[in-house]
């Protein structure tokens, strides 16, 4: 029995209703992931590069936005725990010849225990004082790999070396040598990516967060261990971050300091709040806003610059007045919009003309 | 190991720097006090003035005087403008989100700094670093006598002035409470504004004492504000002669590792280092469960 809508008394048509309950959250992002799957033939190379950016730095940006709006701890250190992640990766490619799966799955432990340490001192802290202390970090961390580089084959723990023609890029997985093939691969590897924060979200974790988000000391009254939940989501955002890096490390195939400049650790906060911080869905929006938008812009052939200008204005426009981000101001204006044409449509209809 | 003549430039150079440092981690602390706002923008504030000087004197060939009195007037106009704007609606917030917003302004100001200014590379050359002399082997120019003084002047100028004069009481009746300072019927708004005022004159003078010591590029401006920043969190965001000395120290270390060959790669590491041992050091007490908010 579907409740009638309360203003027009009629029976809401909701067509998910239908589903099990445990599958209707499922669906729209499962047909998202076909459509990128079924539309990577149709593109051209431009494109599924500018997508696969945009998949890589979703997951970033599901990091970041784990920490901001699950757990209340601003980092504007991510780019530098992307940049590990990457490190780890090409180093791991080098070094071994594991599958590449397996590679993520070490890179992305190896970035979160890296992750953790250098969170464990800077938990101490919070607010504004640990969003600092992170830029600082990140900055140190940016610093020391302008020196040792990105591996790229050579000799010893660093694996760079200076005088090298012809590099070897970063190995990419068998089943995913060409660009579109590897495309399809980021975005599956994405899925399970956003499939597991949503797992914890949905959970114990996700409660626990919740609570120490809302007040630490009624957290802690309740019984959740604040400690231990706030480096869990810290070690889950590194963890993402790492394997984000490594699917970056194999996209990119050669890896240089200048892909992961200090601003960009600032452009992901922005389009992290622009996106939205309470919803997964703002982790896709900010993807597309840092890696879809720049692109577009390119296509257009507008200047880049003016990207920065619309994300200084459109984080100034979320902190004020709408603290959910498009990914719940978006579907809300959406929602107004289409019971605007409704109501139009509705009042023109019995007399032809409106009175 | 290099001997003491190799460190004597540097000590120069160091300390310049170190005095900007100071110059505009002063005037992050003292707005920060006040109004709660740690402006993140000081650096691209600044920058801006400095990039719109330049243009009045190579483009429309203003005396140079004049353009530098704009970039300083600019960079108040501007602060003061963003205070107004956003200082009121965001006052209730959290500090991190009122720092969050200035992010907004920064990247408003450098997207449209590399936009109109991007075309060639720019250098920027105060009248006072012509003007030089030798002590001992060591060639100093004024521009770095004037960072050096301004930073120490403006230390001992800001300390004075919310000691003995009634806005100064205000500043520091504001840093402690908000509410209970416009219970007491000082103005807030007109405190704020005017702090907001001070504050971004200081990012213009900061911004164009640092174009002609370092370089006229928007990036590199607007991201010096993260080694004034690590002075101002070495002050815990409180204390002026901290921040003094701590900016010193940070511009002194950076230009004195640059001798050693092997450090100095690594050098642009001082300001991140110094501030994170500082801040952990300072927060060793601290319980993760607990970590402090400090309003």
């Amino acid at each position: 029995m579907t409740p009638p809508h309360p203003a027009s008394g009629r029976p809401m048509t909701r067509p998910l209703a239908v589903l099990p309950s445990w599958a209707r959250p499922v669906v729209a992002p499962a047909v998202l992931v076909l459509v990128l799957l079924a539309a990577s033939p149709l593109l051209s190379s431009y494109w599924v590069l500018a997508l696969t950016a945009v998949t890589i730095y979703s997951v970033v940006a599901l990091g970041l936005g784990l920490l901001v709006g699950r757990v209340g701890l601003v980092s504007l250190g991510q780019i530098a725990v992307l940049a590990l992640g990457a490190w780890v990766a090409a180093r791991l490619t080098f070094a071994t010849s594991l599958p590449f799966e397996v590679i993520l799955l070490i890179t992305g432990m190896i970035t979160m225990v890296l992750g953790t340490l250098v969170g464990l001192p800077a938990l101490r802290l919070s607010g504004l004082y640990l969003a600092l202390i992170t830029l600082m970090l990140a900055g140190a961390i940016t610093v020391v790999l302008t020196n040792t580089n990105f591996p790229n084959g050579g000799p010893g723990f660093l694996g760079h070396q200076e005088l090298f023609t012809g590099d070897p890029p970063v190995r990419r997985p068998d089943i995913a040598i060409t660009d579109e093939a590897y495309f399809r691969y980021a975005v599956v590897v994405a899925a399970l990516m956003f499939a597991l924060v949503w797992w914890h979200v949905r959970s114990r974790p996700g409660r626990a967060w919740a609570a120490i988000r809302q007040s630490e000391p009624a957290a802690l009254a309740a019984g959740v261990n604040i400690t231990t939940y706030k480096l869990w989501a810290w070690a889950l955002a590194s963890f993402v971050t790492g394997v984000a890096g490594g699917l970056l490390a194999g996209s990119v195939s050669k890896l240089y300091t200048y892909q992961f400049p200090t601003i960009d650790s600032i452009l992901l906060l922005a389009v992290v709040l622009m996106g939205g911080i309470y919803s997964l869905w703002g982790a896709v929006v900010a993807g597309a806003l840092m890696k879809l938008l720049p692109a577009l812009l390119k296509y257009w052939g507008a200047p880049a610059d003016l990207l920065l200008i619309l994300f200084g204005v459109g984080v100034l426009q979320v902190l004020l007045t709408a603290p959910g981000g498009l990914a719940q101001q978006f579907p809300r204006d959406m929602a107004r919009l289409g019971r605007l044409l409704v109501g139009l449509t509705r009042r023109r209809a019995p007399g032809g003309e409106a009175p | 190991m290099p001997n003491w003549q190799d460190f004597q430039p540097f000590i120069v150079s160091g300390l310049a720097l170190g005095g900007v440092y100071s110059l505009s981690g002063v005037g992050m602390v003292v707005l920060y006090r006040t109004t709660g706002v740690l402006n993140l923008a000081f650096g691209a504030i600044g920058g801006m003035g400095a990039f719109i000087a330049w243009s009045l004197i190579n483009n429309l060939e203003w005396p140079e005087v004049l353009a530098y009195l704009v970039c300083v007037g600019f960079g108040a106009v501007i602060s003061l403008a963003y205070g107004r704007l956003f200082g009121p609606p965001l006052a209730g917030r959290d500090p991190l989100v009122k720092a969050a917003a200035t992010l907004g302004l920064a990247l408003i100001l450098l997207g449209a700094m590399s936009w109109i200014w991007s075309d060639k590379a720019r250098s920027m050359r105060l009248p006072t670093s012509r003007w030089r002399y030798q002590v001992g082997e060591v060639l100093i120019n004024w521009t770095q006598i004037i960072a050096l003084a301004l930073g120490v002047i403006v230390t001992v100028a800001t300390a004075a002035f919310l000691r003995r004069t009634g806005l100064g009481t205000a500043m520091r009746a504001l840093a402690s409470d908000r509410e209970i300072t416009a219970t007491l019927g000082v103005p807030v708004r007109r405190v704020e504004a005017a702090t907001w005022l001070v504050s971004g004159a200081l990012a213009g003078a900061s911004g164009l004492l640092l174009s002609s010591l370092v370089g006229l590029d928007a990036a590199t401006l607007t991201f010096l504000v993260i080694s004034s920043l690590a002075a101002t969190l070495i002050a815990r965001l409180r204390s002026l002669t901290v921040t003094l000395v701590a900016g010193l120290v940070i511009g002194l270390v950076n230009a004195l590792i640059t001798p050693f060959f092997d450090l100095a790669p690594y050098r642009n590491m001082t300001p991140f280092v110094l501030a994170t041992v500082a801040l952990l050091f300072l927060a060793r007490h601290q319980q993760i469960s607990f970590a402090r908010r400090y309003q």
